[in-house]
């Protein structure tokens, strides 16, 4: 229910509550789902989908028909394989070999995994992991590929990590930015790659994407990193780090350290580096979205980018992290979610307001200062160089451009002429057209000299000054009642 | 050793002996170096380098030492600037200005023609941004070497407008010419970028932002030049696709001008204590009329409109010409390079304070 504190809210920031009003009212989905013809098992999986993913459900459920059940069914069997990595109370020896053969555990009909811990939030879907399989082999071969082949080396990935973190190899969680980077290349880097592999399989993307590695290892990194960044306080509360000991090092020795107030210059700092980190990418995402050919698939991308590049400016210079869970308000997310569905320069729009947001509060204290200006002007370079805002001149010295000018300017002569014509023929057409029924009132009658005497006297009469205004009247008078045969002319 | 001469003119000047120091770096390069100037103390000179001393604006002179080098290749970086807020003065050409266009102007007409004479294979001039930016009023974002150039408002972006298109116009066939044009340059012994930045902090400049400072602004750190000079040199000798074109060279890394500044006193642990802003319009207004005054009373000011537009206005290009067709690659980036530079400005000060 909307709290007090909601609407005393909404009443300061009216705009935020018009962006949810107009979100409410004005989206329609691109395309909707039809209950009435699907399974049991697929109207099951839909309801797990809402239950695991409270981001990513809307923008799964308004995709394209060809491939939405491809990525909602690729979305849980990834959910069941993280909820499985993530219960600490799941032996290492049991663990391990479930993650690494998980790409054929989701061929074998009627699978299901009992063993989480009661207080994991996900466990449901792996006790109905069933539901998930029936649907993973009724999907089109080539899509069973792409999700088989990235669920196996997500899995083999996570289960390094698990074994490292299990044997004390890497007990600050994570070392080196490299382990980050890599760490969030199994988790996300790969969906990238999934999702895009599915969405040029259905000619929904500009094939030339699944060559630029670089591009969908960015989409995925740049919203992990987000969530990481973001989840810094949350992730400490459940034992997990994810901030690598070579960005945080520089400034505390013990990763506690970040949470105490004495050193909150020090944790800010070290979070500006997380989230220099993760900026460096948006260029990418951008450039990643203008290869996408259909409207759902774009607003699919779109929204979680936007949606980073938002939490991102929230999270920089912002203490809260480290104290609390630090979100978007919901107006500001209705207001993203508009300006993401509808094309690639609303969105570039919204990353350069974002930017500039974030190159606002940049602070030259900061030991990362001049990084993230930089990387704030290498955004907005990015973004003029696909959508230009300014024409360039033209360059008079240049023979080129004088042909070019002689060019324009006989453009210029020809319609300047066009225009006199088109001028010509209206003023002809008028004339020829009323002297023809000047013609024909003639012809039956008609008596101009009268007519003009009339008009002649009234105009007279309408300037009429006192003095020779009166015999004309009166003379006018006279003739009106003299003629009156031809009066109805 | 086989090796190619190389003539660099200005060679003991900031960018020139960077050029030099790159050229013997590659080791493949036989260097004469010509300037007004002997090598001065603090910068490196080399026993292989030959120095030899001349003006440009003595053709005479110029075409027999250019006889006597027979350089293959000539580095034309000689030139000269006005700094300050005479940078901006259109209206009354004085001495110095007359002096900007000879040197820049006529000293490449003589440069150019001594190299077609003593049969050189080319030349790599040193152009500059200000023959596009130095429209002083207009926003140049992300701009290529498409946009036409001719608008220039200062006479260093006019004269160095004008010797491009000498230089440009000169390349057919056999010799092979090409410009580049860079950003503002620093680095250590830079004369002006970091000095002009630093003098705002004993000025008790530092709190004032002109205009948004959200404009961006291109820097190029010196080295970066000199390597492009070096994969010019190695093009006109070896494809010549940069024959006759223009390049942009900048660190590739645009910032807003007050980033640089806070960036550039952060060095000298120099942090504004409090910030005000000024917007254009207002900052425009006070210019015209420091302007006005100024030219009542006859005494030179240090602020006008043209100060205004330098700190307000979009300024960057985009340098994927010269990734493409040179392979350019800013080596040094700017955070680095603003740390090398600064440092070395701060052993000048504390030597200077002990004198």
């Amino acid at each position: 229910m909307v709290g007090v504190k909601d609407l005393a809210y909404y009443a300061v920031h009216p705009t935020q509550l018009r962006s949810i009003v107009q979100w409410k009212v004005w989206h329609n989905p691109v395309h909707e789902r039809d209950e009435s013809k699907e399974s049991a098992s697929l109207k099951r999986c839909f309801e797990f989908l809402a239950l695991t993913s409270r981001s990513f459900v809307a923008v799964i459920l308004e995709l394209h028909p060809d491939i939405l059940v491809s990525v909602a069914v690729f979305y849980l069997v990834l959910r069941g394989l993280d909820t499985i990595e993530d219960d600490m109370t799941i032996p290492i020896v049991k663990k391990e070999p479930i993650l690494r053969d998980f790409h054929n555990i989701i061929e074998q009909d009627g699978w299901t995994f009992t063993e989480n811990g009661p207080d994991e939030k996900d466990r449901q879907l792996c006790v109905e992991f069933n539901v998930v399989i029936e649907e993973y082999k009724k999907l089109k071969p080539a899509h069973q590929a792409i999700i088989k082949d990235i669920t196996k080396r997500m899995g083999n990935g996570m289960a390094d990590y698990v074994k490292n973190a299990e044997f004390g190899i890497n007990n600050n969680g994570v070392n080196t930015v490299q382990d980050y980077e890599k760490y969030c290349h199994y988790v996300a880097g790969l969906v990238g790659e999934g999702c895009t592999r599915l969405f040029v399989e259905e000619g929904k993307a500009n094939p030339a994407l699944l060559k630029r590695t670089d591009l969908y290892e960015s989409m995925g990194q740049f919203l992990q990193q987000v969530n990481i960044i973001r989840d810094i306080k949350e992730d400490l509360d459940d034992k997990r780090r994810f901030w690598p000991k070579e960005i945080w090092s520089k400034h505390v020795d013990n990763f506690e350290d970040l949470f105490k107030p004495e050193n909150k210059e020090k944790a800010l700092a070290a979070s500006s580096e997380m989230i220099l980190t993760a900026l460096k990418r948006a260029d990418d995402c951008l450039f990643y979205l203008a290869g996408l050919k259909e409207q759902s698939v774009f607003n699919f991308c779109a929204i979680p980018q936007s949606m980073a590049i938002a939490t991102l400016e929230v999270c920089f210079m912002n203490y809260d992290i480290f104290t609390r869970n630090v979100k978007i308000t919901k107006g500001d997310a209705c207001q993203l979610m508009l300006e993401s569905t509808q094309n690639l320069q609303l969105v570039c729009e919204v990353f350069k307001r974002y930017t500039r947001k974030i190159h606002k509060k940049n602070n030259p204290h900061d030991p990362n200062f001049l990084q993230i200006s930089i990387a704030c002007g290498k955004i907005e370079q990015f973004i003029e160089s696909i959508f230009p805002s300014q024409k360039p001149p033209v360059n008079e010295k240049n023979p080129v451009s004088a042909e070019e000018a002689a060019r324009l300017k006989q453009e210029a002569d020809e319609s300047k002429w066009e225009t006199i014509y088109m001028i010509a023929a209206v003023v002809g057409t008028v004339f020829f057209v009323s002297s023809l029924m000047l013609l024909c009132a003639w012809l039956a009658g008609a008596r101009f000299d009268i007519a003009f005497v009339q008009v002649k006297q009234q105009f007279a009469q309408l300037l009429g000054t006192s003095g020779s205004s009166n015999t004309s009247n009166s003379s006018a008078a006279l003739d009106t009642k003299s003629s009156p045969d031809h009066g109805e002319l | 050793m086989p090796s190619t001469r190389i003539l660099v003119t200005g060679g003991t000047g900031f960018l020139g002996s960077e050029i030099v120091s790159a050229l013997v770096t590659a080791k493949v390069f036989s260097i004469t170096a010509l300037d007004l100037n002997p090598p001065s103390l603090n910068t490196p000179s080399y026993p292989s380098v030959s120095y030899v001393r001349c003006d440009i604006l003595n053709p005479s002179a110029l075409s027999s030492l250019f006889k006597a080098a027979r350089p293959e290749i000539i580095v034309h970086t000689a030139a000269v600037n006005l700094l300050g807020a005479k940078r901006y003065g259109t209206e009354k050409r004085g001495k110095e200005e007359g002096a900007v266009m000879r040197v820049n102007v006529d000293g490449t007409r003589n440069v150019l023609e001594a190299a077609r004479a003593c049969g050189a294979k080319g030349v790599v001039y040193t152009s500059s941004v200000t023959v596009l930016v130095d429209e002083l009023e207009g926003d140049f974002r992300n701009a290529d070497e498409g946009w036409g150039i001719g608008r220039a408002g200062t006479v260093y972006g006019e004269s160095k407008t004008i010797a491009e298109q000498l230089v440009l116009a000169s390349n057919e066939g056999g010799y092979k010419t090409c410009a580049l044009r860079a950003a503002p340059i620093f680095g250590p012994r830079d004369p002006i970028t970091i000095p002009t930045i630093h003098s705002c902090i004993a000025h008790g400049e530092t709190p004032f932002i002109l205009g948004t400072g959200t404009n961006l602004q291109d820097y190029v750190y010196v080295a970066n030049v000199a390597d492009a000079h070096v994969l010019a040199i190695h093009n006109l000798l070896g494809p010549g696709t940069a024959a006759g074109e223009a390049f942009f060279i900048t660190n590739g890394e645009p910032v807003t001008v007050r980033d640089l500044c806070l960036a550039v006193w952060k060095e000298f642990d120099h942090f504004p204590r409090f910030e005000l802003r000024i917007p254009e319009r207002m900052a425009w207004w006070v210019g015209w009329g420091v302007e006005w005054v100024s030219w009542a009373t006859g005494r030179k000011a240090t602020f006008c409109r043209g100060i205004v537009w330098d700190a307000t206005k979009a300024r960057y290009v985009s340098i994927e010409k010269a990734r493409r067709v040179l392979g350019y690659e800013p080596r040094v980036r700017l955070p680095e390079a603003l740390a090398i530079s600064c440092q070395y400005f701060k052993r000048q000060f504390s030597e200077q304070a002990k004198r």
